[in-house]
């Protein structure tokens, strides 16, 4: 076995751990303090993909830049569909919970076919082009940006949630919803406007992704999986445990693309999800539930 | 027990009038085709019930059980000539043997509610993935069966009405099989599984045994749709693992109403009769010179968000009280002054929804 070759892998994997995590972070917020599953996630990031690309090519701007347009919008969307759905029937089967949000799901892969066409679309234009050498390994990079600005991202996410109000009765909420009503929170509010965060935090995921991959309708299945691979393995919903987990699944992945069969790409992800419900179904880093 | 009755009733009435739907469509084959796609996923959606209705397990992995039942039919018939009406048995028995090595490790480590669908959903790609890579039995290339024409061993028809009346025989056998789970001692054990697993176990109910068992019952049933499935379409490809039918068959399954017996066979029939209709209309429209796709799946989609936010109990509950309108309204004609009591469904569903509010 080659040591660059490895070396070279590990790289891949450690950086797209950082976006992995950034995907994965909306949707354990979301799941973590409101309790719902949301099966559409991976679909908003697809949604997020093709909002940057829309962004960027109407305003001739990098996708980092887009993400100042798409946040906002996403986070009024977001809102706007928990208010409009899940709000109505947040007391009734957690199934019928998950029904709508599968139901938004197939929505939001219309509207992109619809929209978009089957055809996939990428944008032209990347301040992050070309490649760095970093100790013999080369990077592109538009992939050292990206894992660099989702850290950024996650290091923001952890402050708000640490240290404001705001944050803080996210997460009294992931600890006891009832308790958090009773100390006067207004839960409406507080649940709206966590699940838009949640949703905000898809755009700014799916303008990073942009920056090195093109999108199609489909392509939410494979993130929406891969967040939902992430809280499992990670076991918390808290930003360290998602990114330590992200990092985790992420050089795993590249190991076996770079050794095994890159085709096999699937295989490992959810053959590594299934394992982990099986032997720990608390996580890596999860307690007793 | 007379509730189990009148079930059976109900699928008489149900399957005599579907006997009529090819007289009705004139047995024009395309109409024929789509009604026998609608009685399919119908039926896909029944056997669900089972599994996602009445034990509350929210199982994604149908379209696993039906695609592997389809590729073992394909197979045999490809390498060995057996015809499909064994190799969907065998199918349906390899889509159980699939469904116990999901299940048995899921259920006996304790994965729930979200895990568990997620679990069986990347079962479904897992196993796409599987037979993309593994070139023996998959891989890219379609298989194709032969052009035999009209042939009864090979289950190959020039027309769409036998295939029709096949799966309309499996579709019946599948609701009485529900029927009978739901009214059986075991039906109500799956029951209380559902509504509190920790504690129906603490009753001496053997979870775990119970579980598996309407699990295995739910991938018999699909897999044998498979081999039907594969006998229409004539080719097997890992394409057939389309994770998009696993959603369909739970979310009409919820829409239904988990565990009732008439409200997900109904809901089944119009929701995919009114898609497939869309999907003729509004499949690929043409605006301003280009050809769009998926607006009737946006409709669909929306139809399926407002049932749900207005009705979250599915509309199990709906077609019932329907039915025991027409029940009471005609007995009244005959006798006048006497009313049927309660029972059953309904009494049990608005004891649920008032739990819930309270809660």
């Amino acid at each position: 076995m080659d040591i660059m070759v490895l070396a070279q892998a590990i790289a891949f994997g450690l950086l797209n751990g950082g976006v992995y995590a950034l995907a994965a972070s909306g949707l354990a917020l979301v799941f973590g303090a409101l309790n719902i599953a949301n099966f559409a996630h991976g679909d908003f990031i697809m949604l997020g993909m093709y909002a940057t690309f829309v962004v960027s090519s109407l305003l001739s701007v990098d996708p980092v830049v887009s993400i100042l347009f798409t946040v906002p919008i996403f986070f009024i969307l977001g809102v706007m569909v928990y208010l409009g759905t899940l709000h109505r029937i947040m007391k009734a089967p957690v199934l019928s919970q998950v029904a709508v949000t599968i139901a938004v799901l197939v929505l939001l892969r219309n509207v992109a076919l619809t929209v978009w066409g089957g055809q996939p679309k990428a944008v032209s234009y990347t301040m992050f082009s070309g490649l760095v050498d970093v100790g013999g390994v080369s990077l592109p990079l538009s992939r050292l940006a990206s894992a660099i600005l989702s850290i950024i991202a996650l290091v923001a996410l952890e402050l708000f949630l640490k240290k404001t109000r705001f944050g803080i009765a996210i997460r009294a909420c992931a600890d006891d919803q009832e308790a958090t009503s009773l100390m006067g929170v207004n839960t409406k509010w507080l649940y709206s406007t966590t699940f838009g965060l949640g949703i905000a935090l898809t755009a700014v995921a799916a303008a990073l992704i942009m920056t090195f991959q093109e999108v199609n309708p489909l392509s939410g299945v494979l993130y929406g999986l891969l967040a939902w691979v992430i809280i499992a393995l990670s076991g918390t919903s808290e930003v360290k445990g998602v990114l330590a987990a992200a990092t985790i699944l992420a050089i795993a992945e590249s190991l076996g693309m770079f050794f095994w069969d890159p085709r096999g790409r699937d295989l490992i992800v959810y053959g590594i999800f299934v394992l982990i419900l099986m032997v720990r179904p608390t996580g890596l880093f999860g307690g007793k539930s | 027990m007379r509730k189990m009755r009148s079930s059976y009733l109900g699928v008489l009435v149900l399957i005599g009038v579907m006997v009529g739907v090819p007289f009705v469509l004139g047995f024009n084959d395309y109409y024929l085709y789509v009604a026998t796609l609608v009685v399919l996923y119908t039926t896909m959606v029944v056997a669900w019930n089972i599994i996602g209705g009445l034990a509350g397990q929210f199982d994604l992995a149908a379209v696993a059980y039906q695609a592997l039942g389809g590729f073992i039919t394909g197979l045999l018939l490809l390498w060995y000539g057996v015809t499909p009406w064994a190799g969907m048995f065998v199918g349906a028995i390899g889509a159980v043997l699939l469904a116990l090595f999901i299940g048995f490790p899921t259920f006996r480590y304790g994965v729930k509610d979200v895990w568990y669908a997620l679990a069986t959903f990347a079962i479904v790609f897992i196993l796409q993935k599987l037979f993309l890579v593994w070139e023996a039995v998959g891989g890219p290339v379609e298989r194709r069966f032969p052009d035999v024409g009209w042939s009864w061993y090979y289950l190959s028809f020039t027309h769409f009405y036998p295939y029709f009346y096949l799966i309309l025989a499996v579709f019946a056998a599948a609701l009485i099989v529900n029927i009978r789970v739901r009214y059986s001692k075991i039906g109500y054990y799956l029951m209380a599984i559902r509504e509190n697993e920790e504690a129906a176990a603490m009753l001496g109910v053997d979870v775990r045994k119970y579980k598996l068992f309407a699990l295995i019952i739910y991938a018999f049933i699909v897999g044998i749709t498979g081999g039907i499935f594969v006998s229409i379409v004539r080719y097997i490809h890992p394409s057939l693992f389309d994770s998009w039918f696993s959603l369909q068959t739970a979310v009409v399954g919820i829409v239904g109403g988990l565990g009732s017996t008439v409200g997900p066979p109904m809901t089944g029939l119009i929701l995919f009769t009114v898609s497939e209709y869309l999907r003729g209309t509004l499949g690929g429209v043409t605006i301003f010179g280009e050809t769009i796709f998926g607006l009737q799946q946006i409709l669909y989609a929306i139809v399926v968000i407002l049932v749900v936010v207005f009705k979250p109990f599915g509309l199990g509950p709906v077609f019932d009280s329907a039915i025991q309108w027409i029940s009471t309204s005609l007995k009244l004609k005959r006798q006048p002054g006497t009313t049927r009591p309660t029972t059953g469904d309904n009494a049990e569903s608005s004891a649920r929804s008032r739990e819930v509010n309270e809660a």
